[in-house]
């Protein structure tokens, strides 16, 4: 469930970023076209592998629900960090795909 | 209505979430509780000592039991200890029930080390909050029918809410606090988009859990009024063989787990229900714990000839729409949640309870503002602000009451378990008269206070009157009295910083500018 | 000022009314016909059939009410509910008739 959250709030930071107010507000400017695509595109590749991350190690019936359960919590996380501690919240974001490829060993 | 779908759609969530808004408050959040209702229950009978053993030695301590206090019951039930419910509770039935009624029941708890009767205060424990969130403290079946269409409008102002968010995506991040009413509606959105899967999952599910009620309408077409006949059916494990009127003498129920697990590839036995004891043609019905997996298998049991161990019938696999019912009730209870997966159902059903809050919150404010320079408000938007104080802050502090009765009331005191629950209702009762007799701001900050001072105190009462405090406890590492304590202290603290916020907001002048227009957002219908 | 409860004309209010009526109760009746055209045409065993009428019965209210708030007027409400209701009693009942 570790990994999985991890890839979420990676995914859904990128996702974040991928849109003009919230990358103005985070990173003090808009972003441009291809900065967008790139955080479009692996905000929903971290989200399809936090998917696999939580299904392969659990199977589909409670991996189903980890996966859920820890997409609604890394939205909330992130949603309700943001206007508090925005560095924190991008900072969490970095430490979560730095320590993702630890996890991924960890488990085995 | 003839302003277009989007602002009919406004229309509805409005008022479907203001009219049930209150009752659906109270719902979520005892249903809430009711996922760590094990845990609440341990506090609330810290006497019981939480010791794990095996399922084998603790039913055969179970069965002597029952085999020497209720010999000539005509069905015992025994559940079996697990991981979040230590304790051994046996409960049976004395005369034969008639067909239809439910019989009365002797309910005993058992150390499941000793097999001696444990005997803690008397409390209905977690279990009153779990029963509250779908029974209402109604009458059969009164209570359930109205939990259930309190589900179904739950359900419309979910979708109609949909609808109406024009910006769902656009705005999937955004939360502006500090804003006033803005931030109160986009805190409304982020809880209510953000965890849309839980919400529409739970709403859903609980109409599927009372559908055999509610929606009957099936059950009798294509059984042509029989319904016993649907429920045998779905049910196969209830059809039990009759008494023989002959004596026989009942076979150890302990080998019976490892036959049933190895039916269930490995699966637990949640319960063991022995019908008719001591006669010949006693059977043994094992039912499947139901933590073992997300699907719930409703039917899912082996019923044993108790004399003979002979295996009488297994139910069949579970068809697809009788798993897919499963699966909803298997997500909505919960029951094969970890400490993690528990903790997020929680913090989940936190928020569902506080998305209800801030559209009331919202709803009166939003009117509020138009008669915030007379000063005096209409009748109707007095009315709301006095349900929406009781309901929210006024239900806080009833919760509070229960914990407090059970450590105050005396332990030997008849009847202590009906107290708890009357101390729940009359202090909520109390808060309704205050919340009339005070000034909004008011109400709200010395609710609130009084919700902080009472969570916030109660780890302190918990060590003034039993010797299970957190000293002891953290120490000791018993994480559920240890958890119940620095929750409560943690849901104090909230409360305390939430009527500061009250307070602040009260002095910096209620009357905020006209902003009416960047208030007025894309869904005011009215 | 006084309260806007008494603003609104009456007309309104009786309108909302039968809006509501006709979201409970011919919801209500639209749902659970539904739930029986659907249980009785399912090639499933019968308690399979059964179960499955009943969970997909809260997805139709759910259309009916959202219709009878939706559409333009009280009566295009009822009437939106009359319709289906007669169709899927129609084709219950033809199943019914059927099955014997």
């Amino acid at each position: 469930m570790f990994l999985a959250l991890l890839l979420c709030y990676g995914g859904f930071t990128a996702l974040c970023l991928s849109m003009d107010r919230h990358h103005a507000e985070l990173l003090g400017r808009k972003p441009s076209a291809r900065r967008r695509q790139g955080m479009k595109l692996s905000g929903w590749l971290l989200l399809a592998l936090s998917l696999w991350a939580a299904v392969s190690s659990t199977g589909w019936g409670l991996g189903l629900v980890e996966w859920f359960a820890v997409l609604m919590l890394s939205a909330l996380l992130l949603v309700l960090l943001m206007p508090y501690r925005p560095r924190l919240a991008l900072a969490l974001a970095g430490l979560s795909l730095l320590a993702s490829p630890v996890a991924v060993f960890a488990k085995g | 209505m003839k302003e277009g779908f989007r602002q009919a759609m406004a229309w509805l969530h409005t008022w479907a979430g203001l009219i049930f808004g209150w009752l659906l408050f109270a719902i979520f959040l005892t249903g809430t509780l009711a996922y760590f209702k094990d845990e609440i229950s341990h506090w609330m009978q810290p006497e019981i000592p939480a010791r794990s053993l095996s399922s084998e030695a603790s039913l055969t301590l179970a069965q002597h039991y029952l085999e020497q206090h209720a010999a000539g019951a005509s069905r015992w039930l025994i559940d079996l200890p697990d991981a979040r419910e230590p304790g051994l509770s046996v409960r049976w039935q004395q005369a034969p029930a008639t067909p239809g009624t439910r019989g009365q029941f002797t309910e005993k708890l058992l150390d499941p080390q000793t097999g001696a009767e444990v005997q803690g205060r008397d409390t209905r424990g977690g279990e009153f909050f779990y029963r509250f969130h779908f029974q209402l403290q109604m009458p059969y079946p009164w209570g359930r029918w109205l939990s259930t269409i309190a589900a179904m409008v739950m359900f419309v102002a979910l979708i109609s809410g949909i609808i109406t968010h024009k910006k769902i995506f656009k705005d999937f991040f955004t939360f502006r606090p500090r804003k006033g009413q803005r931030s109160w509606l986009d805190g409304h959105n982020a809880v209510g988009v953000l965890v849309l899967p839980f919400h529409l999952m739970i709403t859903y599910s609980s109409l599927v859990i009372f559908m055999t009620m509610v929606m009957p309408a099936s059950i009798l077409a294509a059984y042509k009024g029989d319904a016993e006949a649907f429920y045998d059916e779905v049910f196969p494990a209830s059809n039990t063989p009759d008494m023989a009127g002959k004596p026989g003498q009942l076979a150890p129920l302990a080998p019976l787990l490892e036959r049933a697990s190895e039916q269930w590839s490995g699966g637990r036995t949640g319960s063991l229900t022995v019908n008719n004891p001591g006669d010949a043609n006693a059977s043994v019905i094992l039912a499947r714990d139901g933590a073992d997996r997300v699907v719930h298998d409703f039917g899912s049991a082996l019923t044993f000839n108790g004399v003979t161990g002979q295996l009488l019938s297994a139910t069949p696999k579970q068809a697809l729409p009788m798993a897919i019912a499963g699966s909803f009730y298997g997500l909505h209870m919960g029951h094969f949640a970890g400490p993690v997966l528990r903790w997020l159902y929680f913090i989940c059903g936190l928020a569902g309870t506080a998305m209800i809050g801030t559209g009331l919150v919202i709803w009166l404010g939003k009117r509020q503002l138009k008669h915030a320079k007379s000063g005096v408000m209409p009748f109707e938007l007095r009315l709301v602000e006095v349900l929406n104080i009781a309901s929210m802050s006024g239900l806080m502090v009833a919760v509070a009451a229960v914990f407090w009765a059970n450590r105050l009331l005396p332990v030997a005191m008849a009847g202590r378990a009906d107290w708890e629950v009357n101390s729940f209702f009359i202090v909520w009762g109390l808060s309704v008269l205050h919340a009339m007799v005070r000034r909004g701001r008011a109400g709200w900050v010395e609710q609130l206070a009084l919700a902080a001072l009472l969570f916030c105190a109660l780890p302190l009462l918990n060590a003034l009157t039993t010797p299970y405090h957190l000293g002891v406890t953290l120490m000791q590492g018993d994480w559920t009295m240890a958890g119940f304590d620095l929750t409560c202290l943690g849901s104090g603290l909230f409360f305390a910083w939430a009527a500061w916020k009250m307070q602040r907001a009260g002095q910096a002048g209620v009357v905020t500018r006209p902003r009416a227009k960047s208030i007025m957002l894309e869904q005011e219908a009215h | 000022m006084k309260g806007k409860i008494t603003a609104l004309p009456v007309s309104y209010r009786l309108a909302v009314t039968s809006r509501v009526l006709a979201a409970v109760l011919g919801g209500y009746l639209v749902a659970a016909l539904a739930s029986v055209s659907l249980t009785m045409w399912l090639p499933l065993a019968r308690g399979e059939a059964v179960v499955t009428g009943m969970m997909t019965s809260f997805l139709v209210y759910l259309v009916a009410v959202l219709w009878c708030f939706a559409c333009r007027s009280a009566w295009q409400a009822w009437f939106g509910l009359i319709v289906p209701s007669v169709v899927l009693a129609a084709v219950a009942g033809l199943a019914y008739w059927l099955g014997h």
